[in-house]
């Protein structure tokens, strides 16, 4: 005898209530689930999208110690190296403390160009958009001192006009006056890779060194970092080496390493937590489990009479193992699918709302699979305890049973 | 008249399975709470600012951290010899210390660089802390030599950060002679002279005037008249309140966490709790019909499901602050990005949290419960006894 498929559509029905209230737990289980996966995922992004071909040179000692400024060519004459850029971190921010966001000051002649594939200049000085944005963003900034190009992310969160000028509190980097610093917008860009956010600040060395001279409390200015690009198909190790052997003497040593192993520097920041997270993802798994487990066993137990019918009229075991795992997985595949499809849904909401925390915030595909995965396990496991039931069932007892 | 507490415990338990899947969402629900949120009390605890308030903390104006600040010697100088709120210790010397502040890369020991404070303190700043600070192992370090002492638990943490090891700051290395321990923001802390530390690293400035002020001292009306001064332009700020602004950031976020995961996993497990319950209502619907027959009212009927759906809440609670006992104390390290240096501390569930922790799930079960409660109160007598 088939299997009465219809049973199926008819039990869910009938018990519309407990259906939709396990569904819904189970849809915000699993959007939970890929949110706090997708969180790290998303740092481990933030690494493997670094570019191959670009090496950091820092202090050995501290990220906040500078590099002497000399350093510069010397790093441009080592073998294998294309081209360099200062990098500076200026750690201002714009009306309000709390909004923050990051500022850079680069060697721009060359900097725009090192980072072609990781940014890509959208918005020129004058509307330009596409090949010619990049070009008049260029020559805009390269005729404006204060000029500076910025983040798509930050234009729309500060409803700033192309051509406005900014100003940029300073708590690193005050002005001799200790006024605000002025920038004056001649480019947009977007990132092209994950690990840069839409929401930076990139403005000409030259400026920030001319306002700074003079002022009190510095030392003799240095840089934070020097960003700098191998030529294709220079050997990382050799390269890193020879920068690093340079200045083994000092006055200032340094660490050359990887961009990659630069970003990974960052999220090891964060510790522990990001395993945290992941233990708080196989907590949700369970609940969910549990959840489940328990909707199919009240099910199962309100149907034991009817359960002891089918099995009267003729219908096998497997029959009934089927309409209980086909119950199950419609439960926990519908649930969870709507759980899974809103978290890659909401995908854009939730970036902006994390905002600088987790910048570039993703849901990926491999995420969705196992969060799919998950539902359709929770779904077998859950049928299989009414299936076993169902088969040790004798119609004589499940005929007499209430209910 | 009121069914007795019993019944409801009773038929909660009876059925088993069930009422323990229940159980156990809530329980993992509260789990998660419970663990950000002991994380969250552990990494503020180790900011919490000891005693007295009349310390005060002079950085360059603009600055948010100590990081960000710098002091030229000069003015660090006049500023400690010519400031009248700044207290005389005994023999008449004002308690005040200038302080360098870095934030250095040190090797853990399971491997990764992580920021570790490094702090430039002179023997004033040992005065100044009084009995927060007390040393555990070895000594202090000689005035003007390189040496250095660590906090307890970077001993742990870190490698070379042993009584013996070698720490290189750039060209110079410093050995490690003492372990100390501070009970407060401090404890993650190296500590070297001053001098010798801006001789290694060759930043020849302070990052902050640190200074007992006499009582009575307005130190908000202080603010205002110096960061303007001519001479030594500085913003003040209390010891406490400077300690509650580093930790803001991290704080929220984890505020921030702990609240969207419990609500999203709270609705869940709510729903989870109402097909129990919904459940328990029909499977009982003829013993209802029953009590009601026998003048029992609809309220009473109705607190008798809530009760016992708020029950499962409770055991969920307690299993779920169970779950996260084993981690209370543990020592873990999490990157403050206001100071961008690693703070060592412990997950500390305090006895409040557990308190909102066994609320929070007798509070799930209360929801869970309500809407089945209420089905089981308007059931009518006849219909119900008919009920299977």
């Amino acid at each position: 005898m088939s299997t009465p498929w219809f049973l199926v559509r008819k039990h869910l029905a009938d018990h519309w209530v407990r259906s939709g209230l396990t569904m819904a737990a189970l849809s915000l289980a699993l959007f939970l689930f890929c949110f706090v996966t997708s969180i790290v995922t998303t740092l481990d992004r933030a690494i493997s999208s670094a570019a191959a071909n670009r090496l950091v040179v820092q202090s050995a000692v501290s990220l906040f110690v500078d590099l002497p400024l000399d350093y510069q060519p010397k790093i441009n004459a080592v073998p294998g190296v294309e081209d360099t850029s200062k990098m500076q971190w200026f750690g201002g921010y714009h009306q309000d403390e709390s909004q923050f966001f990051a500022q850079f000051a680069v060697d721009h002649e060359r900097f725009f160009e090192m980072y072609a594939k990781d940014i890509s200049i959208t918005e020129g000085p004058n509307g330009e958009t596409g090949e010619a944005a990049r070009d008049a963003a260029l020559a805009a900034l390269a005729a404006e001192r204060r000029g500076t190009i910025v983040g798509s992310g930050l234009m729309s969160q500060f409803d700033w006009q192309m051509g406005q000028t900014v100003p940029i509190e300073a708590k690193i980097f005050p002005k001799p006056d200790g006024s605000a610093w002025d920038f004056v917008i001649v480019g947009v860009y977007e990132p092209i890779k994950t690990n840069v956010d839409n929401r930076t600040l990139w403005f000409r060395w030259d400026y920030f060194l001319e306002t700074i001279t003079g002022a009190e409390g510095f030392g003799d200015l240095g840089t934070g970092v020097f960003m700098v690009n191998m030529e294709p198909g220079a050997d990382a190790a050799a390269v890193t080496s020879s920068i690093d052997a340079l200045f083994a003497n000092g006055p200032q040593k340094t660490v050359t390493t990887t961009e990659q192993a630069f970003q990974a520097t960052f999220v090891a920041m964060l510790g522990s937590l990001p395993e945290y997270m992941q233990s708080i993802g196989g907590a949700i798994v369970f609940a969910v489990l549990f959840s489940v487990v328990n909707t199919m066993l009240l099910a199962a137990r309100q149907r034991t009479r009817s359960s002891g019918i089918l099995k009267a009229l003729g219908f096998s075991n497997a029959a009934l193992a089927r309409l209980f795992f086909a119950e199950s997985l419609f439960l926990s595949v519908l649930g969870g699918g709507a759980g899974v499809a809103f978290a890659k849904l909401s995908e854009q909401s939730m970036r902006q709302t994390l905002g600088p925390n987790m910048p570039g915030y993703g849901v990926e595909w491999s995420t969705i699979a196992l969060g799919i995965g998950i539902a359709v396990f929770v779904g077998i496991v859950a049928g299989l305890g009414p299936a076993w039931n169902a088969s040790r069932l004798r119609p004589v007892d499940a005929l007499r049973s209430e209910g | 008249m009121l069914l007795p507490l019993r019944y409801s415990v009773r038929n909660a338990i009876v059925r088993k399975s069930s009422a323990v899947l229940t159980v156990c969402g809530i329980a993992l629900t509260v789990a998660v709470f419970a663990g950000v949120l002991s994380l969250r009390a552990g990494f503020r605890s180790v900011y919490q600012p000891r005693g007295d308030e009349n310390i005060a903390i002079y950085m360059r104006p603009g600055a948010s951290s100590e990081g960000e600040s710098a002091i030229r010697l000069e003015q660090a100088e006049i500023l400690v010899k010519e400031r009248p709120e700044i207290a005389l210790n005994a023999e008449g010397q004002p308690l005040a210390a200038m302080e360098t502040f870095l934030a250095v890369y040190m090797e853990q020991v399971q491997g990764g660089k992580v920021n570790v404070p490094i702090r430039g303190i002179q023997p004033r700043s040992l005065e100044l802390m009084g009995d927060a600070v007390t040393l555990l192992r070895g000594r202090w370090m000689q005035w003007d030599s390189d040496e250095i002492v660590v906090g307890q638990p970077l001993t742990e943490r870190m490698q070379s950060a042993r009584i013996g090891d070698t720490v290189l700051l750039n060209l110079t290395p410093f050995k490690v002679v003492g372990v100390f321990e501070h009970n407060g923001a401090q404890n993650g802390e190296v500590w070297g002279d001053v001098n010798r530390m801006m001789a290694a690293l060759d930043r020849p400035f302070y990052q902050r005037v640190i200074a007992r002020v006499v009582d009575g001292t307005d130190i908000a009306a202080l603010d205002k008249e110096l960061r303007n001064h001519k001479r030594t332009p500085m913003q003040v700020q209390s010891e406490r309140d400077y300690l509650f602004g580093q930790t803001r950031a991290l704080s929220f976020q984890l505020a921030f966490l702990a609240g969207f995961l419990t609500l999203i996993m709270g609705a869940s497990a709510v729903l989870g709790a109402m097909n129990t319950m919904l459940a328990a209502v029909a499977a009982r619907t003829h013993e209802i019909g029953v009590l009601l027959s026998l003048g029992y009212g609809r309220i009473a009927i109705f607190l008798t499901f809530l009760l016992e759906s708020a029950f499962m809440g409770f055991l969920g609670g307690i299993a779920g602050v169970a779950l996260t006992l084993p981690f209370d104390g543990m020592g873990t390290g999490l990157g403050n990005f206001n100071t961008f240096t690693d703070v060592s501390f412990e997950f500390t569930l305090t006895p409040e949290l557990v308190g909102m922790s066994v609320g929070l799930a007798f509070f799930l079960g209360l929801l869970g419960g309500a809407l089945p409660a209420l089905r089981a109160a308007r059931l009518s007598p006849v219909d119900a006894l008919r009920g299977g």
